[in-house]
């Protein structure tokens, strides 16, 4: 007597074929169902985007360790300046010598920003980096000095009260970005 | 493997994809709730096209309620297992781009991004890869599952 081969499906228990196909009704079944509610929804999405997204993110926190000092005591002590305001206010009036590095709250300083700075004061010889800013509260200039300091700089200062403080000490004089 | 040891993964399969069930209906409902929301939290993320964004919006949360009805109910539950596999590794990749490029924000798995929750970190990740595992169990063991497929299938072996 032969025997026949046992009859097998083309896709047996096992295998994965029956598996993904049901897997494709799920995710076809979703997919209508998604679009049905949609479209009937008042509040339905367009389906295609075509404005940019405003997403919101925390604003990165610089880190680095800084102290205060006061406008006299950075005066006498002939520290390498930082100005962190923006550049229209550094272009009205500046420390002489200072630097421009303008800190935004809502972006990291650039880092061939920071490295050219970083540059800047080793050149120097300055044993002191005294940074100041708009004195508010945050204080745009203890903030850029923890970036400075976080990217390796020893001894920085900001100075307490900012500009205001420097202006105050008759320091400040008129000029134009260098 | 032995009967016996395919017995007790059967019947540990079960536990298991109603957990899985229960996690991805809690996962889908906020989303489907405030898609605008869930956009919002796809933009964030910053990975796909902003033509992509909406579309993935909408789908997401109905594929993760329809494979989590399915786990839950035990109709088709292997290929809802399927389908949770493919969601999990994509939420893994998405979260391991997120954390190396330091986003700081709630993953946005149980609710929008904009609230102080479950913060991207190692710890989702870890989770995330967790519930695959949970999910290929169930995809590899959950053979003749209890619930309405077998409710089914008795009925039809009876008539």
């Amino acid at each position: 007597m032969r025997l026949d081969p046992p009859r097998t499906s083309p896709a047996t228990p096992d295998s994965p074929r029956p598996l993904l196909k049901q897997a494709v009704i799920l995710a076809v079944t979703a997919t209508l169902l998604a679009l049905l509610v949609n479209a009937v929804r008042p509040d339905g999405l367009p389906l295609v985007a075509t404005t940019p997204y405003e997403t919101l993110v925390p604003c990165p926190e610089p880190q680095g360790v800084v102290a205060p000092i006061t406008a006299g005591a950075a005066l006498a002590a002939k520290a390498f300046f930082v100005d962190a305001r923006e550049a229209e206010a550094y272009a009205d009036a500046h420390l002489p010598g200072a630097v421009s590095l303008p800190f935004d709250y809502l972006d990291a300083v650039p880092k061939a920003a920071l490295g050219a700075l970083t540059r800047q004061i080793v050149l120097s010889g300055a044993s002191q980096v005294a940074v100041y800013g708009d004195g508010g509260s945050p204080d745009s200039g203890e903030e850029l000095a923890k970036e400075i300091a976080f990217a390796g700089i020893k001894n920085v200062t900001f100075i307490q009260g900012g500009v205001a403080a420097l202006a105050a000490a008759g320091a400040m004089v008129p000029g134009t970005a260098p | 493997m032995t009967e016996s040891a395919a017995r007790l993964h059967r019947r540990l399969a079960v536990p298991i994809r109603l957990y899985l069930g229960g996690v991805f209906l809690w996962a889908s409902w906020h989303k489907i709730l405030d898609p605008h929301g869930f956009a919002l939290d796809i933009a964030t993320y910053d990975i796909l096209p902003l033509g992509l964004v909406n579309l993935q919006a909408l789908l997401l949360p109905w594929i993760e309620l329809v494979a989590a009805g399915a786990l839950i109910a035990g109709l088709w539950s292997r290929a809802a297992a399927v389908l949770t596999c493919g969601m999990m590794l994509m939420f893994t990749v998405a979260l391991g781009i997120a954390l190396h490029r330091g986003l700081d924000t709630s993953c946005g798995c149980f609710a929008s991004t904009l609230e102080a929750t479950d913060p991207i970190s190692g710890w989702t990740i870890a989770r995330d890869l967790l519930w695959l595992g949970l999910a290929l169990y169930v995809a590899a063991f959950d053979r003749r599952p209890w619930g309405l497929e077998a409710l089914l299938f008795r009925r039809k072996a009876i008539s």
